[in-house]
Formats: C-alpha cells, structure tokens, sequence
C-alpha cells in the first residue's frame, strides 16, 4: 500500500519522517495531520514518534536507521537522544556517530541487510553502521551521485533507484542489495527519491505530487500489494513509454 | 499542458479607442507647456518629443497585436485549419498584412514629419507640423476600423476554443448528428456537452478527459457530420473534418442501428466509407450504438448486408454500445484506448524516443551471491490486520485529539515512552539543573546503586550506627541550665520593654476629647474651699480677688469658640446655615438614604476616572514641556 501525504504542504516527506520496520519517526510541525498520517497507518504495529535532531525539522535526511538501530549525527542534542531511547522499543540501538557527512540519510540508504553509503564516509562511521544496523555496507555512487541516500530508497523486497542509473548499473546495484530494482521517480518525475518516499516492507508514503504511474511502479516494486516487480515490464509498459516520452 | 493558450491575448481596441488611448498618452506622458519665447531648438525637440512619443506608441501597440495573434504557418495544422474554417485564412492574414502595413505608414509619417520639424522656425509652425502628423497617423488607423474590429472578434471566438492539445493521446467521437456522440463523451468524461433530440446540438468541438491505465485520455467530441462532398460542407461540419484530418487520434465512428437519429443505415455506411480517408493510418472502431433499441443481430438480413463491407474488415472491429443503459460504453473506451496506447507505442518504437528511458522499463533481478536468508520483517500485527481489512479504525489519533483540544493542544512527546510507568512518564526533567547538564549525569544503573547504598544503610542501622547515646544529667548541669533560662527569660523582658520604651512618650490627645473649658475663676475657689470647710467669709478683698484683667491683643473679634455645647445633637452653626449636604433634608431617613446615593455617585467617579479619593482632583500637566518649547511648525503643537 502507497499513500500519498505532504508535510505543510511540501512534497518532501523523506525529508521530515523516516520509516523502518521497527519504528517511525516523524519531525514536529505545525499541525498533527502529518503525524497522523503515520498514525493512523502504523501505531498499532510500530511505535511512531515525534522526533528533532539538533533542533531540526528535517530529521529524515539526518539520521539512518533500520529495525535493528538507529545512527544520528553529532550535533543531536542530548535531551534529544534521550527522548529517541525512551520512545523507542529497546531492540533498536541508538546510537551518536562522529561524522564530517552529518546528513546521514543523504550518504547512507539501508535496509535491514544490506546499506549502500558515500564513498568518502569514515571508515570508523562505516563500521558503526555495520555493528549498530547489522548490516553489509557497500560504499558506491549512484548514476554518478555520491549522496546515495537521497537516490536510492530500498526496502528488504526492492529497490528504487535514480532514473538516470544505466542497467549494467541496475543489474550489479541488485546483486549487491539481493533485491528486485527498478529506476525510477517521485513526485511527478524528481529524482530525489529518498526526500519523495519512505517505505518500509509493508507501506510506503510519498509525495502529494506523485503521479498514478509512480505509484503503481513504487508498489510493485516494493511488493506492497500481491504485484510482482515484473509487473513493471509486462502491464505497466505501454503507460510508462506514454508517460514517460 | 496547453501549447497553445489563445486566451492571453489582449483586447484589441476599436480604431477610435485605439486612436484616443495613444493620443491621452501622449498627452499624459510627454511635457506639455511650451513658450514661445523659448530657444527654438527647444520648441522643436518639445514637439518632436511628441511625434516621435505617439509614432513609439503606435508601433508597440500594434507590434503586440502582431506578435499575440497565432500565425497560421507557426501554429500546429490543426488549429490553421481549425481557424481557416473559422475565421477565413484569407481574411486573417490580410487583417493582419494591414496592421502591419499601417504600422509601417505610421512610422515613416514619423520620420518624415520630425524631419520637417527641424526646420520649423516658429512655435507655431512647429505645432501646426506636429498636428499634422499625429492627424495623419490617426487616419492611417481610422483606416484599419474594420481590421481591428475583426481581429478582435476573433479573439474573442479564440479565447473561448477548448484547449486541445493536439499531440497528446486522443480520442476523436465522429459520426451523423443525433447518433449519440454528445451522450457517450458525457458518460466517459466530464465534459457536460448540451445532449438534445435534434440534429447540430453540438456546433463547435468540446474537449473531455478521462482516465485509462494511469494516464490521462482527450477526449474530442466533433459537431455531426452529413454525406456530401468536401465543398458543400458547412463551418460546424468542417470543424469535425479539421480534427479528423489533423489530429492523430483513435477515431470512433458512431452509427445508430435503429435509425432514430433520421439518417437510414445505407446513408450512415456511406457517409463512413466517404470519409475513410480521413481514418487513414488511425487506430478506428466503429460503434453501434443504441442498442437498447435494436441490436446488431436483430437486424433485417438486408440491412445487416449493408455492414457487410465494414464487418469483413479485419482492420475493423464493430463494437455495440447503448448509452441509455450503459451496456458496452466501458468496452468501448477501453477498447479504444488500448488500441491508441498500443497504436502510438508502436510509434515511438519505431523512432528514437525510447531509448533514453529503457533503463526505466528494467528490473533488475538480483544475483544471490551467497546463501543468507533476507526475508522481509513484517510484524505479525501488520499480517493480521491485512487480513481483516474490513475492520474500522479506532485508535484516536493525535490530530482528533488537536481539533478535541483546539488551542489548549501542545504535543505530548511522552506519550510513547512505553517503558516507563504511566505516571512517572511526564515528570519534567529540566536540562540544565543549577549549572549541570542534566544528561551528564544520567546513569543507567542508577536503581542497582540506589539499592546497595540502601543496602549498606540498612546494615549501618542494624549495626546500631545512628542510635544517640544517652546523656547523664548531674546536679551543676542542672544549676547552669536553670540559671540560662532564668538569664533568656529576662532577656525577652528586658527587649520586650525596651522595644515599649522606644516608642513615644508625648501625651496621647485623642481627637475625640473635648476642649478643656476654663473653669477656673474667684467664684469657683471661694466655693470649692467653703465645701472643705474654711471660712471664706472676709476674703472679699482678699489677694486673689484682685486678679488683673488679661490684655488683650488688638485685632479681629476671636470666632466664638466651640465648646460648652449643651447638646451634641445640632449643630451649632446649623442655626444659621447648615452644611449644603444636609440643607433641605426632612429627616435621618431621608439623610441617610441620600449620603447612600452621594456615596455611590463619588465612588463611581472615582473607579471611573481612576482617582485616589473624592478629594482628588488631580491635573496633569497642562502645558507639558516638549509641546510648547523649541521651534515648531505649523500643526505641530498637538502632538509631536
């Protein structure tokens, strides 16, 4: 299931909430309809959480996490850390990390197995990533761009890359992940993936702006619904070529 | 979206309009007082000034009108046709072929006439060469009248043309009239085209959208169309011709099976297979519609022969459709949109448009490159609850709880603190607490230290640690203790009658003792002294008769003075004249009743106009300094 929302009317939400398996944080803003979008969709299933790092909104592109840990940056306050401790299930390490790349979320894409990171992260950063978030980390760019995490959204059943990666890229990216992937947009054709979209394995949310076909490309490949990712190729194909040329 | 918008163009004005809008500008914005005394380069670049400032205006304003105004060879096919079936190509570009010469003219009577001006050698030549010129330029665009008018009919009839975008995925609905084009654009789009019993109901072309397979679909109702040859067509039919000719779209050709649109069968096949030039290289379907009334296989073996040809076509399909009942109006918009979607996919295979999104159009399928399991984490919860999907919601949500509390809301950041009790969870924990960092000093093992430190107290009782020992009291300590309450006891009344003896020691007149009377005379003493039995008898001439008479000092008769007053009750001064609070007063009643009044009235003014007491009559300064010192101009002496 995909549902669009918006965050004060900006299309952006990756950039004020962050979604994983465990957990959902989601920034302070002027009204509670952005909270309750995730609410209303995941409390009963996961903790959602109100949630500032160093006194800023947009938490989602600041910290990293998955459902075994959650990394953010130096500058978050303690009060801060400590309101991420109590809210959050005791299984979900949170941790500080010392990086010069403080936006987390922009170097790093993750999922519960595997992350994809900057090429110029610490190598000290990259094994707190590997401890706390137990995973694999594979330092990269995608279609060129460092910051792999504003390009590239995955979950543990798919993978959403930046609509310029060539296929040889797509094919070798997806033996990395060991997921399905598929380049693709937001937003009615941003690129920016990871500030259009959060998903985790059973919901995503995305933009206000994004169309019909982005939808249904993003619940295919993400397996939100009963498709298959080969959907993309077989049914979706005439509407894409349309829409997209 | 719309590549051609055709209603920003502006209004364009009537000759005499556009002649007095130029004119007052010219008027408004140049100089407009001359002498003749002036330097006569000076009249002259006044009134150059003026010529070449009107002749500026002209040309702009008719520049705009040639810019705004589509060009027939610039603008797709479709819409040169459209407006030559409209407007008249011919006329068209001739209207605008005059703006343009007019504009022309204008400038060089410009040219020529600030020529001449510069030898104007009197005011007057000059202005009368100034006059001349702007009247000429007046009459070359009084000559423009009926071009102006013209375009501007135009665009007005522009501005009200659907927005058809003619490269996007199209859907065109052609046919006789009163076949049920109007009807079946209105149940597949919301375009609300007029659908009445009558033939040429619709008169122009209408645009609807609809949705199909995640894209969004043209949909382009056409006037009817009747069987005759290209020449004797009408404008309303030759609007349909222009987007069947023009527009690379799924055509739909509408036939009415009953004949209850007045057209017979054998007319409705003709009209197709004359105007099947027109479908050439198109995606095509024909419907049948009204089917509610008679269907296809219901048809007469005669009539059914005339559908033959188009039936036998395997380029063809005949689809029924009933848009009274609705039967088959999905089929066929699915029908033709599947067949423009494959139609114009194929297109674009062909050419090179593709290639740069194919990387879209892939999945990558990953390789496993070892043997770990990834399997995705989706809590049972979220399993089960796919499961009952019908089940409402129930949880309240923050955002019920904002619009429940309105502006009392603040957001409750505990609220998931799961893992600490209920009642703890709110405690307020400052950050900084008297210089320290909260954060520094939190430690997790804070209860574990507490319950040994708890520990080690309980055994330091129980070891008898904090047990006082008693104490013996002998005789001496007695004594002194004694003697040190004795010595506190009197300190207290020592400080006590010093703290009396501080205050004053003046006689105390309270203000309700009378004034003393003198009471002392001879006649008093001689009495006094015979109640104690002496003999007062020879004191006539006694020392103490002889009391002198005071002096008295020379002034004003001393005020009677108050005192001896018999009774208390009146007033002494009330025998002449009572106070005016109590002139007029009948009784202590009526008294008090009124001092009731008075008393509310004073305290009304005084809450009112914020003063101490009835007394208070204070002023502010009357004459504040900043407003009346120092210099000052005029109405400055209000405020300042």
């Amino acid at each position: 299931m995909a549902l669009r929302t918006n965050f004060e009317s900006k299309n952006e939400i990756g950039v004020f909430a962050k979604l994983t398996n465990a957990y959902c944080l989601a920034s302070i803003g002027g009204s509670e309809i952005f909270y309750s979008t995730f609410e209303s969709e995941l409390a009963e299933n996961i903790p959602v959480v109100h949630a500032s790092l160093a006194g800023c909104r947009i938490i989602g592109r600041l910290c990293v996490g998955n459902k075994n840990g959650l990394l953010v940056p130096s500058s978050t306050f303690d009060q801060e850390l400590q309101h991420l401790r109590n809210a959050l299930p005791d299984s979900v390490k949170v941790q500080r990390v010392e990086e010069r790349l403080s936006a987390l979320g922009n170097v790093v894409a993750c999922n519960d197995y595997v992350a994809l990171a900057h090429p110029d992260l610490d190598r000290e950063t990259e094994e707190i990533i590997a401890d706390t978030l137990g995973v694999e980390v594979f330092k990269l760019t995608i279609a060129g761009n460092v910051l792999v995490g504003s390009y590239c959204v995955l979950n543990n059943r798919g993978a959403l890359v930046h609509p310029n990666t060539s296929i040889v890229d797509q094919e070798e990216l997806s033996s990395l992940l060991q997921v399905p992937l598929v380049a693709g947009t937001v937003n009615c054709g941003s690129s920016v993936l990871g500030a259009g979209l959060v998903v985790n394995d059973w919901i995503a949310f995305t933009g206000m702006d994004t169309t019909a076909t982005e939808v249904a490309v993003i619940e295919s490949v993400f397996r939100l619904n009963e498709a298959e990712p080969s959907r993309i190729t077989q049914e979706m194909r005439a509407s894409l070529i349309e829409g997209m040329s | 979206m719309s590549l051609y918008n055709f209603k920003k163009i502006a209004v364009v004005p009537t000759a005499k309009d556009f002649i007095d809008i130029i004119l007052s500008k010219t008027q408004r914005k140049t100089p407009t007082v001359v002498h003749k005394q002036y330097k006569i380069t000076r009249i002259r670049a006044f009134y150059m000034r003026k010529v070449k400032f009107s002749q500026q205006s002209f040309h702009d304003r008719l520049t705009q009108i040639l810019t705004e105004f589509p060009k027939l060879d610039d603008v797709h096919p479709f819409y040169a046709d459209l407006m030559n079936v409209l407007y008249d190509k011919d006329h068209y570009k001739l209207a605008l072929g005059q703006i343009n010469t007019a504009r022309h003219l204008i400038d060089n009577v410009a040219k020529d006439y600030v020529r001449l001006l510069k030898y104007g050698d009197s005011l007057y030549r000059c202005k009368q060469l100034k006059r001349a010129a702007l009247g000429r330029m007046a009459t070359i665009m009084k000559r423009q009248a009926s071009n102006l008018t013209y375009l501007e009919q135009v665009r007005q009839h522009l501005a009200r043309l659907p927005s058809i975008d003619p490269y996007t995925r199209t859907i065109i609905i052609c046919g006789f009239p009163n076949v049920g084009k109007s009807s079946f654009i209105n149940k597949i789009t919301r375009a609300d085209v007029e659908v009445q019993p009558y033939a040429f109901t619709t008169k122009s072309l209408y645009v609807g959208h609809t949705d199909y397979k995640y894209l969004r679909w043209q949909v382009i109702d056409t006037p009817g169309i009747l069987d005759h040859s290209l020449e004797e067509r009408n404008v309303i039919e030759m609007q349909a011709v222009t987007a069947l000719a023009h527009l690379r779209a799924c055509v739909l050709y509408f036939m009415d099976l009953s004949e209850q649109c007045g057209h017979t069968l054998d007319e409705q096949v003709k009209l197709f297979q004359s105007i099947k030039p027109l479908f050439a290289s198109k995606p095509l379907i024909v419907v049948a519609n009204k089917v509610d009334i008679v269907k296809l296989d219901e048809l007469t073996v005669e009539r059914r022969a005339l559908l033959k040809e188009i039936e036998d076509d395997s380029q063809l399909n005949v689809m029924e459709m009933s848009t009274v009942t609705g039967d088959g109006v999905m089929e066929v918009k699915i029908e033709a949109c599947e067949k423009l979607l494959s139609f114009r996919v194929d297109q674009k295979m062909r050419t090179k448009k593709v290639d740069g999104i194919f990387n879209r159009l892939h999945v990558a399928v990953p390789k496993p490159r070892d043997n770990k399991e990834r399997p995705p984490c989706i809590p049972e919860s979220v399993l089960l609850k796919k499961q009952e999907e019908a089940e409402k919601r129930k949880r309240k949500l923050a955002r019920d709880i904002e619009i429940e509390e309105g502006d009392d809301f603040v957001v409750d950041l505990a609220k998931e603190y799961t893992d600490i009790p209920e009642e703890e969870r709110h405690d307020i924990i400052p950050e900084i607490w008297e210089g320290h960092n909260i954060a520094d000093y939190i430690d997790p093992e804070i209860f574990e230290k507490l319950a040994e430190l708890e520990k080690e107290e309980d055994i330091r009782e129980q070891t008898g640690m904090y047990v006082t020992p008693k104490i013996e009291l002998d005789e001496t300590i007695k004594e002194i203790r004694n003697l040190a309450s004795q010595i506190r006891a009197k300190k207290a009344i020592l400080k006590e009658e010093a703290r009396i003896n501080k205050q004053s020691r003046k006689p105390v007149m309270p203000r309700t003792t009378r004034a003393k009377v003198r009471d002392r005379s001879v006649g008093k003493l001689r009495k006094s002294m015979e109640n104690l039995g002496v003999d007062m008898s020879d004191t006539t001439d006694a020392h103490f008769t002889k009391t002198k008479q005071r002096t008295r000092s020379v002034g004003p008769v001393a005020k009677k003075a108050r005192m001896d007053i018999q009774n208390t009750n009146t007033q002494s001064r009330g025998l002449t004249k009572p106070p005016r609070n109590e002139q007029g007063i009948k009784d202590l009643a009526m008294k008090k009743k009124l001092d009731k009044i008075a008393h509310r009235a004073i305290s009304k003014k005084v809450a009112r106009m914020g003063l101490k007491g009835e007394a208070d009559r204070f002023i502010g300064t009357k004459m504040p300094k900043h407003l009346f010192s120092g210099k000052r101009g005029t109405g400055k002496t209000d405020r300042r």
